[in-house]
């Protein structure tokens, strides 16, 4: 025998293994018997009442409130109708029956199943949120034939003010397939998140984090156990430095037009009303909005999704006299005394240039000038200055530049210079420029945003502050401007001026308030002198822009309003900054009219 | 044990003879006989449990029998001694190409161990346990005493490690560990005395110990930690311990009925035709359909016990066993993981479970032992 004489020791190993593997064998039989036989029936309890629910414990989103704790977004309970695909008879008549009770197209339920084709068929899937409570009943009432329909409540945002602040507070929408990707995303299918405004500035605030429930639950979907648990943490509250009255009176005065306005604390750049009209309803959103409503929003000509106070730029006009004013004064190119003689037109490098009074305004200092809008007086300290400094000057202040305000999207708009002509145009700077710049016109582009921390610049006596929305947020503090501020004085006595029965501003003067301003109006079509544009056709009238802050002694409020095609920034703009000042210093002048 | 038996010491004498036609008749049968009626059962049980897939598993896995069947004849073909001489050519080259899957292979169920050539992936780690198996028993083969001695286990021990080391590289643990019960079961059958035994079970208390810190990847980890406490991962792992046990309690005595089983049919069950068939079977046919299963490799795994038994050689022997413990460790750790009683890894069940390189290398190691009971008589 070729193992020789160990085989029988061999054998008796093998012998031995054989058995080890017959006993293990048994015992697993054994094993078997148990699960299957002594407590198979407990097993097969659970495998007909199986159903191990995953319940996402929807983290509530955190509350929006403007500066005085005013609600202005909330999360409130919904019904939403959930289908368990792996309990229905059949999905296409469930469809039916749901579709009838909803009054939607069968269409558009395939389309919401459509998402969950991958999905395992017992994960419920959302079909329909925010039903009413008589929709509730008919499917509670139908729970014999449909077990396959469960209504759960849910959060629902409510935005109290429709579309006043819409473009402040945002909206939200359903999270994208990439954006789940993303490695370590804190997002879960079906999530909706901020997609603009503070709602997507702000959203890992808002979000909190959602808790799961893990439950068994019965045949008929009932949980019967708790299997496991992990708890949520609900959104923050966010405090907004918004003032809903100011911002709802801002929201009327302009309802109608198509522009913005910008209200703030001079002081330290607290956002009171920041408006875009036209504009939506983020309600809509909340309800993860309907493919017609959304077409109508992109399509609509007027654009109501754009914030124009940030993400439009436009040419500031004589608002912009300011800026070249103290540029004057700063290089020494004029004093306040300095006066020149409008006759009604000058000529600047063998060009004639309008001022926009036909009759001129006689001699003009730099108070006069403001006073009046003047536009020779600018046309020749612009040329004084050149496009070189007005563009420092107009930097300095960050125009065409990035206001910095905690929201996304922002605009930069334009302060154009020779290096820019050449690297962007390619073709020189004309002189004749630097004039028609001069009184705010040509290629400057700004936001209402960035005139408005202009603005702010000149009533709190130098200094650059970050427009903010929230209560604390982490921008900027104010940063003080590289200039004299007596220098600004001779402007800020001008802009008084404005406000006053002589100047263009005099449609903002209230009573027992004093108001600093200025008056803008840009042409959109050339002429050869300026005209009254408001017998042109809409999209032709001229843009009109009114800035201002008040008390002009110790300003606590900057507006900004823009009326895109209004006319005349005194007529257009001029009383829509008067009524908000109104509304704004009602109970001080009411006080004052008591005592 | 008799104290009389002293060293072997006549050389192995290489066959010079072909082995005869007439002792076909004689080979063990009961082991092609049952790991056929098991290869009928997990086909059945694979398109019942693939029954709504878009993919026809069952014809895939038909294709695959069909190539197990040409392996096994190529397998049974070669003279086992012949395939020994080869195997530490063998053994290199797997240990090559189990070094090459890591720089090139492609990545499959987290472990990268595939080459792929055309649409077909192939695992060197399966033919890393043939080459292993033969090189170990060629190693171990040849004359010996009673029992070896220490430089002999260690060696063998070595063998084995590298190729399981490179396979936990992948990362694929459940293949690793292949390597444990193959070599154990050679071993235990060559003879280790009982304090080599004591020691070897000290040390896997520190190695265990040692893997676990920092030689586990933490889905490995979390997988022992969920074997331990279900509850604590309940839609992971012990999701598919619980619903594999809901599948095959629910099963009781008779079962639900072919292609009745809800935990299954619902796709409550992961994995279903691959390591959890068995919880298919237990649900559709009940404890009786389990009993056969279980006895059909009773009686396979003794058959080819009993091949071993009555091997020509020493090498027959050990080969045998090396190849039968680790059909052996598939089954058991399969049947215990199904219920519950051992962690989930990616081991799967004998001729039942779906899978190609691993129906390959049954019906492989199916060739081999009955080429090992074939050349029983050569030369005697």
């Amino acid at each position: 025998m070729r193992v020789g004489e160990h085989r029988e020791v061999l054998v008796t190993r093998l012998r031995l293994l054989s058995r080890a593997m017959a006993a293990l064998l048994a015992a697993l039989a054994g094993a078997f018997w148990f699960v299957q036989v002594v407590e198979g029936s407990h097993y097969r309890e659970l495998a007909e009442t199986n159903r191990l629910r995953k319940i996402a414990l929807e983290a509530p989103r955190g509350a929006i409130v403007d500066r005085a704790g005013r609600t202005l977004v909330e999360d409130l309970p919904s019904y939403n109708l959930h289908l368990d695909r792996s309990r229905a008879a059949r999905v296409a008549a469930s469809l039916d029956f749901a579709a009838a009770i909803l009054g939607r197209p069968r269409a558009e339920l395939d389309l919401v199943l459509d998402r969950y084709r991958e999905v395992a068929p017992f994960q419920p899937v959302l079909l329909a949120e925010g039903l009413s409570l008589a929709e509730v009943a008919r499917f509670e009432v139908a729970e014999l034939e449909h077990p396959e329909f469960d209504i759960e409540i849910a959060q629902r945002r409510l935005y109290r003010l429709g579309r006043h602040g819409a473009h402040v507070l945002g909206y939200l929408g359903e999270v994208r397939p990439e954006e789940l990707a993303r490695p370590r995303s804190p997002y879960r299918a079906g999530d909706l998140v901020g997609r603009r405004g503070v709602e997507l500035a702000y959203d890992e605030r808002l979000r909190g984090t959602a808790g799961e429930r893990i439950v068994v639950v019965d045949s008929r979907g009932r949980p019967v156990e708790e299997f496991a648990r992990t708890v949520g943490r609900p959104g923050d509250r966010l405090t907004l430095t918004l003032d809903a009255d100011l911002q709802q009176e801002a929201e009327r005065l302009l309802e109608g037009q198509v522009g913005a306005l910008v209200a703030l604390d001079p002081r330290d750049g607290a956002v009171r009303a920041l408006v875009s009209v036209p504009a939506f309803d983020p309600n809509l959103f909340a309800r993860r909005l309907a493919v017609e409503d959304w077409r109508r929003l992109v399509s609509d000509p007027f654009h109501p999704l754009q914030n124009r106070a940030l993400q439009s730029a436009y040419s500031p006009g004589s608002v912009f006299k300011m800026v070249v004013g103290v540029a004057g004064l700063a290089e020494g190119v004029i004093t306040p005394a300095d006066a020149t003689f409008c006759n009604g037109a000058a000529t600047h490098y063998g060009r004639r240039f309008h001022c926009w009074r036909a009759g001129g305004h006689g001699w003009c200092d730099l108070e006069r000038a403001l006073e009046r809008s003047c536009d020779v007086y600018f046309y020749q300290l612009g040329q004084k200055l050149g496009i070189e400094r007005i563009a420092r000057y107009a930097r300095l202040f960050e125009l065409g530049a990035p206001s910095g305000i905690d929201l996304a999207g922002e605009k930069t708009g334009l302060v154009p210079d020779a290096a820019w002509s050449e690297r962007v145009r390619r073709h020189p700077w004309y002189p004749g420029e630097t004039i028609s710049v001069a009184i705010g016109q040509g290629a400057l582009l700004t936001t209402p945003m960035q005139v408005a921390r202009m603005v702010a610049a000149f009533a709190n006596g130098g200094f650059l502050v970050t427009p903010h929305l929230v209560e604390g947020a982490d921008v900027a503090p104010p940063a003080r401007l590289p200039l004299d501020p007596a220098l600004l004085e001779p402007i800020r006595r001008g802009l008084r001026r404005v406000v006053s029965p002589e100047g263009t501003g005099a449609a903002a003067q209230v009573r027992g308030v004093e108001i600093a301003g200025k008056t803008g109006t840009v042409q959109v079509v050339s002429h050869e002198a300026y005209q009254d544009s408001s017998q042109l056709p809409w999209e032709q009238r001229n843009h009109a822009w009114f800035v201002a802050y008040a008390p002009a002694g110790a300003p606590e409020l900057v507006v900004v309003v823009f009326v895109e095609h209004g006319g005349q920034g005194s007529r257009a703009a001029a009383p829509i900054a008067r009524k908000l000042y109104e509304k704004h210093f009602e109970p001080d002048l009411r006080a004052a009219a008591a005592s | 044990m008799r104290s009389t038996s002293s060293p072997i010491s006549a050389p192995l004498p290489l066959p010079d003879q072909r082995p005869r036609l007439e002792h076909l008749a004689g080979i063990r049968w009961g082991l092609i006989a049952t790991a056929l009626a098991l290869t009928a059962i997990g086909l059945a049980t694979v398109a019942s449990a693939t029954a709504e897939s878009p993919i026809d598993y069952f014809s895939r896995q038909l294709v695959w029998v069909g190539l197990g069947w040409i392996a096994m004849l190529v397998a049974f073909s070669f003279n086992y001694h012949t395939l020994l001489s080869w195997s530490l050519l063998l053994y290199l080259a797997t240990l090559v190409a189990l070094a090459l899957v890591l720089v090139v292979g492609y990545e499959a169920g987290g472990a990268q161990g595939w080459f792929r050539i055309g649409s077909i992936g192939i695992q060197p780690s399966e033919g890393a346990k043939l080459a292993t198996a033969l090189y170990l028993t060629r190693y171990l083969g040849g004359p010996a005493d009673r029992a070896l001695g220490l430089r002999q286990i260690l060696a063998a021990c070595g063998i084995a490690a590298a190729p399981m080391a490179l396979v936990a590289l992948e990362p694929d643990l459940g293949g690793a560990a292949m390597f444990v019960p193959m070599l154990a079961g050679m071993l235990l059958i060559a003879g280790v005395r009982a304090r080599y035994l004591l020691t070897a079970a000290g040390a896997a208390i520190v190695l265990a110990a040692l893997v676990w810190n920092f030689g586990m990847q933490d889905y490995q980890r979390q997988r022992v930690v969920t074997f331990l406490a279900p509850a604590s991962d309940p839609l992971g792992a012990g999701y598919q311990v619980r619903q594999s046990k809901i599948a095959v309690g629910s099963g009781e005595l008779t079962g639900k009925g072919y292609q009745q089983g809800t935990q299954s049919q619902l796709r409550f069950l992961p994995a279903k035709h691959t390591d959890f068939i068995l919880a298919v079977l237990a649900e559709e046919w009940g404890f009786l359909g389990v009993a056969a299963v279980l006895a059909l490799y009773a009686l396979y795994l003794s058959n080819a016990v009993a091949v071993a038994a009555r091997a020509r050689d020493r090498a027959g022997i050990l080969l045998v066993v090396g190849l039968v413990s680790v059909v052996a460790f598939h089954v058991l750790y399969n049947a215990a993981m199904v219920i519950g009683l051992l962690p989930i890894t990616g081991i799967p069940l004998p001729f039942l479970s779906y899978g190609g390189s691993f129906t390959l290398l049954n019906y492989t190691i199916l060739g081999l032992i009955l080429g090992v009971d074939f050349r029983r008589f050569v030369n005697r």
